[in-house]
């Protein structure tokens, strides 16, 4: 095990360097003195929250280029180019918004249309080992090509995905992948893809099978290219982190959080049992819950897990598939996965809370349009609707609530003015 | 016999520690209603038929991460049993939820020994871990009492 280094406001998140020094400071033990109020076993919590304990990206052995800075790069303008939507005016950026969190304040994410989820912010997703609020995808570049085929997000299909790699980033392309694939030089479909509409579909199926599978490649290919990108994405520090930080280095805390914020965060690991979930630096289990959130209504009716597992088995991109770059590995999360049970049924990812009194609304469908009615949400504990939600009522007074909501409000970068 | 087990998973520990830096260090929990929890990881079976050992290869036990357990499974003699069909099961009776993964137990290289492989632990608080053991013509079962 790698203790978490310690060092103070300036340092990066970048990962090998944790994993390099070892600065350990002799807290989190049994023994000893509270500290600001803190005993040794609520610190040792505490430091297990701190970004300071984030260690290096997990490894992806089935994407090849995930640490390449060139595919990273072309990574990047793939990202925001908006040429790979039916209406050329929708990228991944235009709801994946840098300047808000990489989401967009919606309570619905809406592409070429309206969908039926909110847009998840990524750069703390990028650790997760599933993405999307149902999980269906078992890796970031597999997640990265589904809007692309999405009618209602880039409204595209592979082909088109393909075709623009091929006359607008063929030299890119080359430099991260290789060759392009020489069977796509021959005349192939405009619109076509196996999950398409019927005249996609029929377009498909008329595709010579080395021209799908050429199209496949350069489609995941696209897709381990935007995870590239992804992964290069960092965290900021948080006026919490650096709450913690200043703690455990003996530094005064006096300025970093207010009695309200502290009282939030005493209730964040005690009573409030937040961190049941939303542990770790990066504030989440990267697991699914059913929390007995009401369904938006007007939407479709969405089950999460229980129908996201079955789509991540079936994904022709998943780690089973013959686009995993070293075939046999990086599959443990779905080899294990529960595949049914009444635990999956209106579960959805327990999302990291770093960042998130910058990114209302809240929940998977926006339902909750501030932190004080997720916070009323978790105290009162309703039945779902259906599945059986896991948490049970707080009961937690308005001056709690208050708190809780103060607290959650230090998982943001501090203003710009007073990190100088 | 038992320490080569042991050692084995030493290595692993290390293996594992070295692949995945980041885990974050579980803060006990000491909640009063998980005092009285028997959190004993080496038992005998409900009816006695069986001694279980179980214990994690990696150390301290990592959150939200997959990993494998050792199981050294012998007789009521002591006697190292090996070839007996194990399930692994279990969950959080405080949440109504199973294990967030569908672990599997397989064969090890001693006698006797076995390894759960994909356990992982999505929450702090108690878990319990059940064994369904099936050996020379025998069952039984054996809980064990988890708190992170």
């Amino acid at each position: 095990m790698v203790k978490p280094i310690t060092r103070p406001s300036t340092w990066s998140s970048r990962g090998p360097l944790l994993a390099i020094a070892v600065a350990a400071v002799a807290l989190g033990g049994t023994a000893g003195p509270a500290v600001d109020g803190w005993s040794p076993e609520e610190i040792k919590t505490l430091r297990s929250l701190w970004i300071g304990s984030l260690g290096p990206l997990p490894h992806d052995p089935t994407n090849r280029v995930a640490d390449d800075p060139t595919a990273a790069s072309l990574g990047s303008l793939l990202f925001n180019d908006t040429g790979f939507s039916a209406n050329g005016r929708v990228s991944c950026a235009s709801c994946h918004q840098p300047q808000n969190g990489f989401t967009d304040h919606r309570p619905i994410g809406k592409g070429i249309g309206v969908g039926k989820r909110r847009t998840m912010p990524i750069p703390a997703a990028i650790y997760s080992p599933w993405q999307f609020w149902d999980g269906r995808a078992d890796s970031l570049w597999a997640q990265a090509t589904g809007p692309t085929e999405n009618p209602v997000e880039h409204g595209s299909t592979r082909t088109e995905i393909a075709r623009r790699m091929q006359t607008r980033y063929a030299d890119w392309y080359r430099r991260v992948f290789g060759p392009f694939p020489a069977v796509l030089s021959q005349p192939y479909p405009e619109r076509a893809s196996p999950v398409g509409n019927a005249a996609e579909r029929a377009a498909w199926a008329s595709m010579p099978a080395a021209q799908q599978d050429a199209v496949n490649e350069v489609f995941a290919n696209f897709g381990k290219a935007v995870a590239a990108f992804e992964r290069t994405l960092r965290l900021p520090k948080t006026r919490f982190d650096n709450y913690v930080a200043a703690l455990v280095s003996g530094a005064s805390t006096q300025a970093l959080m207010n009695p309200d914020e502290r009282a939030g965060l005493r209730l964040f690991i005690g009573k409030g049992q937040c961190t049941r979930c939303h542990n770790g630096p990066l504030l989440t289990n990267n697991h699914f819950a059913n929390t007995g959130v009401p369904p938006r209504p007007g939407l479709a009716d969405d089950v999460g897990r229980s129908d996201g597992i079955t789509l991540a088995l079936a994904n022709a991109f998943n780690c089973r598939g013959r686009f995993n770059d070293k075939p046999g590995q990086g599959c443990d999360e779905l080899d294990f996965a529960i595949l049914k049970g009444p635990e999956l049924q209106r579960a959805f990812k327990v999302p990291s809370l770093r960042g998130v009194a910058d990114r209302a609304p809240y929940m998977h469908q926006g339902q909750f349009g501030s932190l004080e009615r997720v916070v009323q949400h978790y105290s009162t504990a309703p039945a779902a609707i259906s599945g059986k939600s896991e948490i049970h009522p707080l009961n937690l007074s308005r001056e709690e609530q208050r708190q809780l909501v103060a607290f959650l409000r230090t998982l943001s970068a501090p203003p710009a003015k007073a990190s100088r | 016999m038992r320490g080569i087990g042991w050692a084995v998973g030493s290595i692993l520990a290390l293996a594992g520690a070295a692949a995945w830096a980041p885990c974050p260090a579980i803060a006990q929990d000491n909640s009063a209603a998980h005092q009285n929890l028997d959190r004993s990881l080496d038992k005998l079976s409900k009816n006695g038929l069986f001694r279980v050992r179980i214990g994690s290869t990696v150390d301290p036990i990592p959150l939200n991460e997959i990993h494998s357990w050792s199981l050294n499974l012998s007789d009521a003699s002591g006697q190292p049993v090996s070839g007996a069909v194990i399930q692994f099961d279990g969950g959080m009776p405080e949440h109504g939820h199973g294990l967030p993964t569908a672990p599997r137990v397989e064969p090890g290289t001693a006698p006797g020994e076995y390894v759960i492989r994909g356990v992982k632990f999505s929450m702090t608080g108690w878990w319990e871990l059940r064994l369904a053991i099936s050996a020379n013509g025998q069952t039984d079962n054996a809980t064990f009492n988890l708190v992170l």
